[in-house]
């Protein structure tokens, strides 16, 4: 009987995971013994640490190009690139959900437990301090984004899918007001998606059978140099899309994000909408780039397809919401549908692209719904659009700093969301996808109308009784919406810092 | 009784033979008792005195048991790691690297334990 | 496929199929979990007949012991006889699920046997060359040793997930002690004195039968709120003959 050996771990290469997952630990010690009234600090703090340290170990790993643990995590330039934007994004997002002054206790319930519309439920709402569980649990999450991305074989990828959205469908759950909301969404978030993860898995299974191994390299090879019938290969390449089409929200995966984007509690929406759309992506982009790139002439008009669908849906069914984060959400959908016309675009430009995108949009996104949190009533965040009507009058500031954002969503130059969708499109031009651009210019102008329509009610309409107030935002907040802000007209103004850093990064290690 | 199937045929065999007690069992007990059962008034009620029946026969469970039925769920799991762990962790040249990623496989369901006995979900209340 | 691999074939796969649609059709939410146990135990037993006994045993106890507990644990929950409801919201959304469902079956199907047809299988023999159980801690210690441990990550976060879900934290003092008990009970308003028991001076030990008051009413606290009030009929009350 042959010898095992141990295998090694490039330590330094993985010591972001290493941190976030050992920090997620530590905050469930942290639940079971640091007093009640301490938690939230002391919990909200060492959240924010263990980001920004794996923040700090990834930016000294910038030019790591390896893949260790025997081959399963890939450490190359996308995976740095990419965890940094997640760890960013997260630090942002986990500012959002430390917020306790908007609201007295925080935007998550204090004990999910306690049944919807009892007197207990009465009173715990009212003033008791929020779960503080939330940031364990987001960094059990953020910690499988970062191994998602760095997954270099569909075993680990399959189960970093599974940490990262279980936490997430756990936070869902956990509003503070409308919790019924909240819980159904959280129910059908978890549904589908462990619907979709199946498909993932099925996916799994076929591609293992046809290339008897699981790791990209070997599917990469196998694609190549089998004679066999790829039938298994396609069959599996098509269950795998499923699954991770079903994250980035893609039609017609995409039923589920109007509903969970609006039950979830607002800061975790943002988290979703900016974390898991940067990790669902880079996988896809893994997948599709290492492992599956001699596929691309079979793949690539089915994936425009669903592309075309995304951003034409997402766009016209935006058209017609009267909820803000439902608004959001298809916005969210149709983004989506610009990303994967990037991931088509192919090479290292496409690559490249993309995850500018990728980074442009989470900062947007993030100030979005950092606004969100703002404007509220008496019961809560006022999401009908109709209540923002003359908000421009009363509280100018707020209401120009949406204007911003949604004008940058609209891609509207000197705006991040001008560079990234002209990134995209130019490198979809040059590997040839013209029909992707032209469905995407198209569906651009659509989706331009529901934000500007929200911008024209915000500042020429007249306030009335109904106009909600916006809430002076507390520190975190604060500091949130001005990095979101400030990110989004710095990629605007300046795109050339990031370009230059994913064109550095743009190169997958097989 | 040969090959990889054949291992199993004594498995079978067994199987085999309990169905067959017990058939034999029940079969015998049915021909010989006597069949003269008494049927008085009230003997099919549920109770012969105190209360009527009211409503069906189910009662809903307390969510809370359900933590109970995870956590038999999480060492179940946690137990079938352990099996394959149990073979090779005596191997040389690799012993204490494996019993290392036991122990922090174990110590991190550990904490599960730790969280829910200072959430006092474990006493009963 | 040897004979006997064969026979068992033959006799546990309608048995797995039987269990996956009566899963699907039966009324009762406990029926279906018995039917998915059928299923299962029938699944663990084929993977032993493929030279997977470890992973066979593992199914047999983890999903048909562990996870069908859970199943039940949730069944009870809802309420057992809480049977479908049989509204559609989404009109035709069954006959479309049945429609989809089928042809994606078919789909998978005709492709698995188009692509599998002729192919044997390789890789058996070495994969179990040092034994099963060894063949898969070689793997799981060395290849997927991350894999390993981020399940443990997954576990973790799902009991954390359960617990805040499923359990009310209760503070000091939410609950009423002893002390406060007894001061409630002597409190003005309150009797403090024991409530007269069911039944007595009736013809009758039911708990649902009043206790009668000296002037011949009925003591209304002598039985909880919640049962409705029984006389007895003189049959009931009678003398009940346990012989035949």
């Amino acid at each position: 009987m042959e010898d095992l050996k141990a295998p090694s771990i490039d330590y330094a290469a993985v010591a972001p995971i290493l941190i976030l997952f050992g920090a997620a630990c530590l905050g469930v010690v942290v639940e079971a013994f640091v007093p009640r009234r301490a938690r939230h600090a002391v919990q909200l703090t060492l959240a924010l640490l263990a980001t920004l340290a794996g923040l700090v170990v990834v930016i000294t790993q910038a030019s790591t190009r390896v893949t260790t643990a025997v081959g399963a995590l890939a450490i190359d330039g996308p995976a740095v690139f990419l965890q940094g934007a997640i760890l960013v994004l997260a630090l942002v997002s986990l500012l959002l959900m430390g917020e306790r002054k908007l609201e007295p206790g925080g935007a998550f319930v204090p004990q999910a437990a306690i049944t919807v519309g009892s007197e207990a439920d009465e009173r715990q709402a009212a003033r008791a301090p929020g779960l503080t569980e939330v940031y364990p649990i987001s960094l059990f999450a953020i910690a499988g984004m970062l191994l998602f991305v760095a997954a270099n074989d569909l075993l680990t990828m399959f189960i970093a899918l599974e940490v990262f959205s279980l936490p997430l469908y756990l936070l869902c759950a956990l509003a503070r007001r409308r919790r019924l909301l909240s819980q159904e969404a959280a129910l059908k978030y978890f549904l589908l998606g462990s619907y979709a993860s199946a498909f993932f898995l099925f996916g799994v299974a076929l591609v293992y059978g046809f290339v008897g191994a699981v790791d990209l390299a070997s599917i990469h090879t196998a694609a190549a140099e089998s004679d066999r019938d790829p039938l298994l290969l396609y069959a599996g390449l098509a269950l795998l899309s499923i699954g991770l089409l079903f994250k980035t929200a893609a039609v017609p995966f995409h039923v589920w994000t109007p509903d969970v984007y609006q039950g979830a509690p607002t800061p975790v929406t943002a988290f979703m909408a900016a974390c898991t759309k940067v990790a669902a992506f880079g996988a896809l982009l893994r997948v599709l780039y290492v492992g599956f790139n001699g596929l691309s002439w079979d793949f690539t008009p089915i994936l425009g397809v669903v592309a075309v669908l995304t951003m034409i849906i997402g766009a016209v069914l935006a058209v017609t919401q009267t909820d803000i984060k439902r608004l959001l959400a298809y916005s969210s959908i149709a983004n989506a549908g610009y990303l994967l016309v990037g991931v088509l675009a192919s090479g290292e430009r496409g690559l490249a692209s993309t995850m500018f995108y990728l980074v442009a949009y989470g900062f947007s996104v993030l100030a979005a719904f950092a606004v969100v949190t703002l404007v509220r009533d008496a019961d809560g965040e006022a999401g009908h659009l109709s209540r923002w009507a003359g908000l421009g009058r009363r509280s100018p500031l707020i209401a120009g700093l949406f204007t911003f954002i949604l004008l940058a969503f609209a891609g509207i130059p000197l705006t991040s969301g001008f560079i990234s969708k002209f990134a995209v499109f130019a490198a979809a031009m040059e590997g040839g996808q013209t029909w992707l651009v032209i469905a995407g210019v198209i569906s651009s102008i659509v989706l331009a109308f529901p934000y500007l329509r929200v911008v024209v009610m915000m500042w020429l309409s007249d306030p009335s009784d109904a106009t909600p107030t916006v809430s002076v935002p507390g520190v975190l907040t604060t500091a949130a919406l001005a990095i979101g802000v400030a990110m989004t007209l710095l990629l605007g103004v300046a795109p050339s810092l990031l370009l230059d850093l994913t064109t550095g990064a743009a190169e997958f290690v097989q | 009784m040969e090959g990889y199937l054949g291992s199993y045929a004594t498995l079978g065999l067994l199987l085999l033979a309990g169905v067959l007690f017990f058939t034999a069992a029940f079969g015998a007990n049915r021909v010989l008792r006597p069949s003269a059962p008494a049927d008085p008034f009230g003997k099919r009620e549920p109770y012969e005195c105190g209360l009527d029946p009211v409503g069906g026969d189910w009662a809903q469970a307390q969510i809370r048991y359900y933590v109970y039925a995870y956590l038999y769920v999480l060492f179940a799991v946690e137990s079938v790691f352990l099996f394959p762990w149990a073979v090779v962790f005596d191997r040389p040249g690799f012993g204490v690297t494996t019993v290392v990623e036991m122990a922090v496989f174990v110590a991190v369901l550990a904490l599960g334990i730790l969280y829910a006995w200072r959430k006092n979900v474990l006493r009963w209340s | 496929m040897s004979g006997g691999e064969a026979t068992l074939f033959w006799i546990l796969a309608p048995l797995a199929v039987i269990g996956a649609l009566g899963m699907v059709l039966a009324r009762n939410a406990v029926h279906s979990a018995l039917w998915l146990v059928c299923t299962m135990l029938s699944l663990g037993v084929f993977y032993v007949a493929q030279a997977g006994p470890f992973i066979g045993m593992a199914q047999i106890i983890v999903y048909t012991g562990a996870i069908m507990m859970l199943f039940l644990f949730v069944l009870m929950l809802v309420g057992r006889d809480a049977s479908d409801s049989l509204i559609e919201t989404l009109r035709g959304q069954r006959v479309a699920a049945i429609v989809l469902g089928v042809g994606f079956a078919g789909i998978v199907g005709a492709g698995l046997s188009r692509a599998l047809a002729g192919t044997g299988a390789i890789g058996l023999d070495a994969a179990n060359e040092n034994g099963n159980l060894q063949g898969i801690a070689q793997l799981l210690f060395t290849k997927y040793v991350f894999a390993f441990e981020v399940t443990s990550a997954l576990l973790i976060s799902a009991a954390v997930g359960a617990m805040i879900l499923a359990h009310v934290e209760r503070a000091k003092g939410e609950k009423p002690t002893q002390v406060d008990r007894m001061k409630a009970r002597f409190a003005p308003g309150s009797y403090p004195g024991p409530k007269a028991g069911p039944g007595i001076f009736a013809t009758s030990d039911s708990v649902a039968t009043p206790a009668r008051l000296p002037d011949g009413t009925f003591a209304e606290r002598s039985i909880s709120k919640i049962l409705p009030v029984r006389e007895l009929t003189s049959e009931e009350s009678a003398l009940k003959g346990t012989e035949k």
